[in-house]
């Protein structure tokens, strides 16, 4: 959720990287075992980390009693963290050999650095789009966590891009929800004449922008390009997408946010406020964030807001069906004493009922279809889940998706950008030399 | 004639006391400001800055407390505590072994101790990540409390050393024609004797302990084990735009080292002025 | 530049050193060595060789090395890491803003809180004095996460003290997103720290001038020497080894800075403000290469040795 965190998120994985000289770990990546999955002893215990502590520990904890109560003589054992705890402990605990039944992780590279080294079991057999229990699912989210025909993760939260806007602001300059980038420029235009911000936007913890990127990437650039950039080993980041994508991104900054430069300077969260109070016409955010951004009875929702996709360029070379976002997932332990228990729980976690409770407790839509209703969630929530679901593919987080050294040569060379001392030449010249240095 | 020589140095004075008293300003009222805007509604912190709350309300430091505040404010304390107790502990043996007793290679040993301040912190960081993770060190109280410990042992001893070395060594000896054993004559006569270089240097250990960010950032994963400086930076991030809350953390992590500074400022001056070689 | 650094200042083996051949009343009844004597320094020993010494070591060989992810395995690169320090220009950017750091530090720490430490001093009213040296040394107690949170917000663009400042003083063109902005950041960021610093140093400085003999400025004045001329003809120049040893305390700490840009900008906007730590930080704990960062750390390493051993010297020549 908080996409803060996503950006050093494969930090985690460094923890593997350390144990290794202390412990002698099996070396090299190890196919997952197959498991025994088909018949359920409820006896034992099941581990589960997660990284929601805090405000969203309310669903799993009830999870994890509803789950005692349903199998007397189970007992769950569960930790929860926050993003960065989150990060650290999993370190620690992949160094220790620790690893939890069921553990969280975010999708990208992060995810597939625990099945390449055998430490997620593979679900295909459970969970993959044509089975029973994947059948519930957005097959959207399934991708995710699928590689080469494997599926290892159960998704969790659904979450994507888009843009929010102000229905009264857009209605007091008279224009419309724009259908292409260069409409979208427009209404900016117009947007400012009438002395109203058109977007706002803060970028001084560097994903923010990066969001835009992974997006206009997606349209700039051809899928099976982009997926072969994104691994570094056959990268080569030579398609001219990538620079045109961060031309538009800079014209986006230029001509619809007023912090311009400043941007870099400015918390994402007091602008995403800022459209709360009604005081600039779009912002570009998450679905998870929409009751955060719009609390209830705030001037934005009083204003009435809606949503649309980021509009893709006219003529784009990519997929402009695909949506930026990515689910959250959770793995199974490849050395879980009783994997059939762990998968028994996420299936119940996961269950239709339970699904819907995600929702209403803490406000996450779940990838489990038609789980969203009137009861548990916003009507904007509810036709960004349908609109997620007309989405060709999910294009995961820039800063996720790719290794840490390729995300950082973005996420620094696009701060360089909004300053002004870095031209889109010279960012994809970083992003390449950093995806060479990381074969 | 004589009018300008005596008001030069008139002007001179108010002049000088003016900025002095500047100076005080750009030093409080930052500080002053971080209480005040622990008191103002989110909106007032982004309007006006130099305005009052529009009411006292100190709800902020309830919902700092509810987001992690009060257990990051008691690792601290038990971090700080544990820690000071080792490092003192340690520092006044080696210094007791240096000074008072005539041990071998006493000057090798003496080098080396010492010599640990010359040492940056982040010179070791990697391999300790390592070594602490195989160790199962990692992420556990343990990992600070040692690291505290290990890289303050060398002031701490020199901080203490230097006084012990100026204590008359007879009174040593009259306790040991008395018959008290080595450890006796540590803890009922060199000890008390040491007691004002004792408090300032568990008043800099205070201060470092409470104050330390880059092991606490490294050695910690746990929400649950953070101490104060990194969970403040984990707060300012959790509470997104809950701005008050953030500046009450803020506040509650500052305010007993002020006190401990008003309060021991004899002794931090003693200790600093020793640290810094007299 | 923090206090917790200074209150790590190597203060000089000498000055530990020197008081050994002082033996003034510790001489007599000494026998010989007693080896048992030895279980007294061995827990800090222990200690020190554990956490401290063996780990600095290790690090010499990490930055030999290349470690793979996942399967843990080290690879040895020989000057790899140290080639590619030398070709990376964030590295040499971070070099310079640790310089950055300690020129504008050695100004206002050294050079402005001893003109301020002697201004203090030469005030008539005793309370007053004691009084400004703490509010002075105030920030020094305070966490750098505080500061460094604080400072972050005064220097916001919206509802921030120092836009809010220069709006109140017609100068609201010089606004801007201070910590956003490339030219501005590391400024921003050094600027805090003297803030936090400045009066560590004149409590220090002012602990020297006390120690000034008095009849001195007594014998000066009848002399008809001004209080501002007494500052340069007695104090500076009576003060210089603390100015000597307050220069190498704070060129060692302008090198291990962290924490300041750790929580504010953390390195950013783009790389403008990496310092060597943060970029050592960045570079093992996000970006997982690890050799990399043991290479930086021998560079660290290196400057500060190189200035422990110059203020070794300094003191070692003071003493003697």
């Amino acid at each position: 959720m908080k996409a803060l965190f996503k950006a050093v998120a494969a930090a985690g994985i460094v923890a593997v990287a350390l144990t290794g000289c202390g412990s002698s770990s099996t070396a090299g990546p190890a196919a997952a075992p197959a498991a025994d999955l088909s018949t359920v002893k409820y006896e034992g215990s099941v581990s589960v980390i997660t990284r929601y502590a805090g405000g969203n520990a309310a669903f799993f904890e009830k999870m994890a009693k509803d789950y005692e109560a349903a199998h007397p003589g189970v007992k769950v054992n569960l930790q929860q963290e926050s993003d960065q705890g989150y990060k650290d402990k999993i370190k620690t605990l992949t160094a220790s050999q620790n690893v939890p039944d069921v553990y969280f992780t975010w999708a990208g590279n992060y995810a597939e650095q625990f099945y390449d080294n055998g430490l997620a079991l593979d679900l295909t057999n459970v969970i993959a789009p044509k089975t029973e229990w994947g059948s519930t699912m957005a097959p959207q989210a399934l991708d995710a966590f699928t590689k080469d025909g494997k599926t290892y993760g159960v998704p969790l939260g659904l979450d994507a891009k888009y843009m929010v806007y102000n229905k009264k602001l857009f209605a007091d300059a008279g224009v419309s929800v724009p259908t292409d980038l260069e409409g979208l420029l427009a209404s900016c235009k117009s947007l400012k004449a009438k002395n109203i911000v058109p977007m706002s936007f803060g970028n001084k913890d560097g994903w923010p922008a990066i969001h835009y990127i992974t997006q206009l990437n997606s349209y700039n650039v051809p899928a099976g390009t982009l997926d072969k950039d994104y691994k570094p080993a056959t990268a080569s980041f030579d398609d001219p997408g990538y620079k045109q994508s961060l031309d538009q991104f800079a014209r986006i900054v230029d001509e619809c946010t007023t912090t311009g430069k400043g941007a870099n300077g400015t918390d994402y969260y007091s602008q995403r406020d800022a459209f709360g109070q009604g005081k600039a016409a779009m912002f570009y955010v998450e679905n998870l964030e929409f009751a955060a951004a719009v609390p209830k009875g705030s001037p934005a929702e009083t204003d009435g807001y809606d949503l649309f996709r980021l509009p893709a360029p006219a003529g784009a070379k990519g997929d402009t069906k695909a949506l930026t976002g990515a689910p959250d997932g959770f793995l199974i332990n490849s050395k879980a004493k009783n994997p059939a228990l762990a998968v028994d729980f996420m299936k119940f976690v996961t269950s239709k009922q339970n699904a819907e409770t995600l929702a209403s407790t803490i406000g996450f839509p779940s990838p489990v279809t038609g789980t969203l209703n009137e009861s548990n969630s916003t009507p904007q929530l509810r036709s960004s889940i349908e609109d997620l679901q007309k989405a060709s593919r999910l294009s995961i987080w820039l800063d996720t998706v790719t290794v840490p050294g390729v995300a950082d040569a973005y996420l620094s060379g696009v701060e360089g950008m909004i300053s002004g001392t870095k031209t889109s030449q010279d960012v994809m010249t970083a992003v390449k030399a950093a995806s060479d240095q990381a074969k | 004639m004589t009018s300008p020589v005596r008001l030069w140095p008139i002007i001179g004075r108010l002049v000088l006391t003016g900025f002095l008293l500047g100076l005080v300003i750009v030093v409080l009222y930052p500080l002053l400001w971080m209480f005040i805007s622990s008191m103002k509604s989110n909106s007032e912190i982004l309007g006006n800055p130099f305005a009052w709350p529009g009411s006292l309300d100190f709800s902020s430091y309830g919902r700092a407390v509810d987001r992690g505040v009060g257990t990051y404010l008691f690792n601290s304390v038990l971090v700080t505590a544990v820690s000071v107790v080792s490092t003192t502990l340690l520092s006044a043996w080696a210094a007791f072994g240096l000074t008072r007793i005539n041990i071998p290679f006493s000057k090798p040993i003496l080098m080396i101790i010492v010599g640990g301040l010359m040492l940056a912190p982040t010179v070791a960081l990697v391999p300790l990540v390592k070594l602490m993770q195989s160790w199962g060190l990692y992420d556990t109280y343990w990992a600070l409390i040692i690291l505290y410990t290990a890289f303050r042992v060398p002031f701490t001893t020199f901080l203490i050393r230097s006084y012990m070395i100026d204590l008359p060594i007879d009174v040593d000896e009259a306790a040991v024609l008395d018959g008290a054993s080595r450890r006796q004559t540590f803890w009922r006569v060199t000890m008390p004797m040491c007691t004002p270089i004792i408090v300032s240097a568990v008043i800099l250990q205070v201060l470092f302990a409470w104050n330390e960010f880059l092991f606490a950032l490294i050695f910690i994963g746990s929400d649950s084990l953070k101490t104060l400086p990194v969970g403040l930076a984990t707060l300012s991030s959790r509470a997104v735009t809950d701005f008050p809350s953030v500046f009450a953390g803020m506040t509650i992590a500052a305010v007993p080292m002020i006190v401990l500074f008003i309060l021991g400022q004899r002794y931090f001056v003693r200790g600093l002025a020793e640290g810094v070689g007299r | 530049m923090s206090t917790q650094e200074k209150t790590f200042p190597p203060p000089g083996l000498s000055a530990a050193a020197a008081g050994t051949p002082v033996p003034r009343r510790r001489k007599p009844a000494r026998k010989k060595n007693t080896w048992h004597g030895l279980i007294w320094v061995l827990p800090g020993l222990v200690t020190l060789f554990l956490f401290v010494y063996y780990p600095l070591v290790l690090n010499f060989r990490y930055s030999l090395e290349t470690s793979n992810i996942f399967t843990g395995q080290q690879r040895f690169v020989g000057l790899d890491n140290y080639t590619r320090l030398a070709a990376d220009p964030i590295f040499w950017k971070a070099l310079g803003n640790n310089c950055l750091y300690a020129g504008i530090s050695i100004v206002c720490q050294v050079f402005f809180a001893l003109v301020l430490a002697s201004l203090i001093e030469n005030l008539r009213n005793e309370r007053f004095r004691a009084i400004l040296r703490s509010v002075y040394f105030l920030p020094s107690a305070i966490s750098l996460t505080v500061t460094g949170l604080l400072f972050a917000f005064m220097y916001q663009p919206q509802g921030g003290l120092l836009n809010g400042l220069l709006d109140a003083v017609g100068l609201d063109s010089l606004q801007q997103a201070w910590l956003g902005n490339p030219d501005t950041a590391m400024l921003g960021i050094i600027m805090m720290s003297q803030w936090q610093g400045f009066g560590y140093c004149t409590l220090l400085f002012a602990v020297a001038i006390q120690r000034i003999p008095r009849d001195l400025y007594e014998a000066s004045a009848l002399d008809g020497i001004g209080p501002v001329r007494q500052i340069f003809s007695i104090t500076i120049p009576l003060v210089r080894e603390m100015t000597g040893l307050m220069m190498i305390v704070t060129i060692s700490g302008a090198f291990q800075v962290f924490n300041e840009v750790m929580v504010t900008t953390s390195g950013g906007p783009d790389n403008s403000t990496q310092v060597l730590g943060t970029w050592l930080y960045r570079s093992g704990f996000v970006k997982n290469d690890f050799g990399y960062a043991a290479a930086i750390a021998t560079v660290i390493f290196i400057i500060t040795l190189a200035l422990a051993l110059i203020q070794v010297r300094y003191t070692n020549k003071r003493r003697v």
